[in-house]
């Protein structure tokens, strides 16, 4: 039983192998990385029950960071993700904390963070020295890799990033797992079933949600730079609402109950209106239908209502 | 400079009327059915796009085009609620997500009917009144007039007819009202319906001042959102008050700050407001 969990994950490392086709692998590294900033996300939401709009804010001020570290101070990728997770570690605890002291909650929590993100899309926006406005910057630098055997590897190209970005994937994986399994995901559990409940019993509940709050950001921040040293193109609107609700909605169309139903609902969203086609109007028309319909017809996403399947069954 | 700052506060009450009757709908249908309709903005759009169409393709005179133009929207209104919003009662993040999905799907919708050129109705009146020194367009009055005098007639309705008050005490206490014999489905439809009617409303008068393009809905629903909470998530007034503060603001801040961030200032008062008084500037303490 445990060794089929790997299975997907394995399906995943060779697929590239057997399929050569760049067009669906590109569709592929897009979910991967959409994936990982649902499945951070979901982590304030599905497990903490905070609804959070300060996602695509992170995703974007992380790629918007990491990109002028490299490009300001000439240091690798890697050092510059430093600088940028530094930020977002910083913002995201004058946010939280300013959102989590006042006790903001739903409706209200959301609100706020949207107001935070929206203005941090304008900050991003106007300071045109830095950012270059609304025509966005061209990210030309590829992450290096130190690969044993191979030496130093440019990541360029659809399979490399194609394994870099599964890589990405399997690490926000593997951290979401790590924090939900230990202690802090039970009190995060304790905090989404019953607030006032969890403080009774002694959960710093102020601290808790910062933490989520952070880690998700850290995390989005991490797949923010990903995204734009992929694609080699930033521009604000990687804050703006419309990513917000994209993440939102891979979430919910997965399932927001487990750690890999987000991946399935970036897949559903990034592909599905892509493998046939189409205009970009239908497309977007179809991406608004599948999304009505799995809300409507499947309130625990997919991946939800696969697994409730099976439970019953 | 006086004279600016009067023209640019006058001007920005009418934008704010626009932004107090998003919020009216948003701030209705938060109320009684609990889910923020995202898309009102959508149906305002259609409203505008209507009475356009009415007006320069079919013909008609402003005054007669409203009407349909509102129905329209209003019937448009009705179908959303029938096959989504009817499903979503009293789920925020489901009916956001339905919401969100249904402006993908209208906005793209009408980017493939009319194309993302924007289109400028032809002028309604075209005179202006003088007051002083300062020249006021005719046509904003009559809207702002309009506008205004729709947000309170359904001041008036909520607190003086048995369906407003029905709907205050579904809002206190649903099952209560249940109890007392108030149809709680139909309340909670009529009161979408109403929603989308009051914003295709506003989107026909908006025709008649500003040029359409189909992702004009998108905006105005975050500063009806806005509005909404400025003056108190379930006041009627303080939608509309709300609305003319936020609209006033960006007005006057423009001229001294670089317009780039007139839609801060909206989000400003937001976290303002919900950090020191949660309720609003009109909404009642909890």
């Amino acid at each position: 039983m445990k060794a089929l969990r790997w299975l997907p994950w394995a399906a995943l490392a060779v697929l590239p192998l057997l399929l050569h086709s760049n067009f669906i692998l590109t569709i592929f590294i897009f979910s991967f990385i959409l994936g990982m900033t649902a499945v951070s996300f979901n982590l304030v939401f599905g497990f903490t029950g905070q609804l959070s709009m300060f996602h695509a804010a992170a995703f974007g001020l992380g790629a918007y960071i990491t990109y002028l570290a490299v490009s300001l101070w000439h240091v690798s990728f890697w050092i510059a993700l430093l600088p940028s997770t530094a930020f977002t570690i910083a913002i995201s605890l004058v946010v939280g904390a300013i959102c989590f002291k006042f006790k903001l909650k739903a409706f209200y929590f959301a609100v706020v963070t949207l107001a935070f993100s929206e203005l941090a899309r304008l900050v991003v926006l106007n300071w045109n020295s830095v950012t270059n406005g609304t025509l966005g910057l061209m990210v030309l630098d590829k992450p290096v890799l130190w690969l044993p055997g191979a030496g130093s590897v440019k990541i360029d190209g659809t399979t490399a990033w194609y394994y870099f970005s599964l890589a990405g994937l399997l690490l926000t994986v593997a951290v979401c797992a790590i924090v939900l399994r230990s202690w802090i995901g039970r009190c995060f559990a304790a905090i989404r079933l019953n607030e006032d409940l969890a403080q009774t019993l002694g959960i710093d509940i102020f601290r808790y949600k910062l933490l989520s709050f952070m880690i998700a950001n850290v995390l989005a921040a991490l797949a923010g730079s990903f995204y734009a040293f992929y694609i080699g193109y930033i521009e604000p609107g990687y804050l703006s609402i419309a990513q917000s609700l994209d993440i939102i909605a891979m979430v919910l169309v997965g399932g927001r109950s487990s750690i890999i139903g987000p991946i399935v609902g970036a897949f559903v969203l990034t592909g599905l209106p892509h493998v046939i086609e189409l205009s970009a109007e239908v497309r977007v028309i179809l991406y608004g239908l599948i999304l009505i319909l799995t809300i409507l017809l499947m309130p625990n996403g997919i991946v939800g209502t696969l697994m409730g399947r099976r439970r019953a069954a | 400079m006086v004279q600016l700052l009067i023209g640019q506060a006058l001007n920005g009450v009418i934008v704010g009327t626009l932004y107090g009757i998003i919020a009216l709908g948003v701030t209705l249908t938060f109320g009684i059915t609990g889910i923020v309709n995202f898309a009102l903005g959508e149906f305002m759009m259609i409203g505008a796009y209507l009475t356009w169409y009415l007006v320069d393709v079919a013909g008609l005179p402003f005054a007669v085009a409203l009407l349909p133009a509102v129905v329209g929207a209003a019937g448009c209104g009705f179908v959303a609620d029938q096959l989504l919003f009817r499903f979503t009662r009293n789920n925020l993040i489901n009916g956001l997500l339905v919401s969100i999905g249904l402006i993908s799907v209208v906005e793209s919708g009408a980017l493939l009917l009319w194309s993302a050129t924007p289109k400028d109705m032809s002028y309604v009146l075209t005179g202006s009144v003088q007051l002083a020194t300062i020249s006021l367009p005719e046509m904003k009055l009559v809207v702002f007039a309009l506008l205004a005098a729709v947000i309170l007639l359904t001041y008036a309705a909520l607190s003086r007819t048995w369906m407003g008050r029905a709907a205050y005490a579904f809002a206190q206490n649903a099952e209560a009202a249940m109890l007392m014999g108030v149809k709680t489905a139909r309340l909670q439809s009529g009161v979408v319906v109403y929603s989308t009617a009051l914003a295709g409303f506003g989107g026909a008068l908006y025709a008649s001042l500003y040029s359409l393009e189909p992702a004009m809905g998108g905006m105005y629903i975050l500063k009806g959102v806005e509005a909404a909470i400025l003056g108190g998530i379930g006041s009627p007034l303080g939608s509309l008050v709300g609305g003319i503060i936020l609209g006033v603001t960006e007005a006057i801040g423009s001229i001294y700050l670089p317009s780039a961030f007139r839609d801060a200032y909206g989000l400003v008062f937001i976290v303002g407001i919900l950090l020191y008084r949660p309720s609003g500037l009109f909404g009642s303490d909890r």
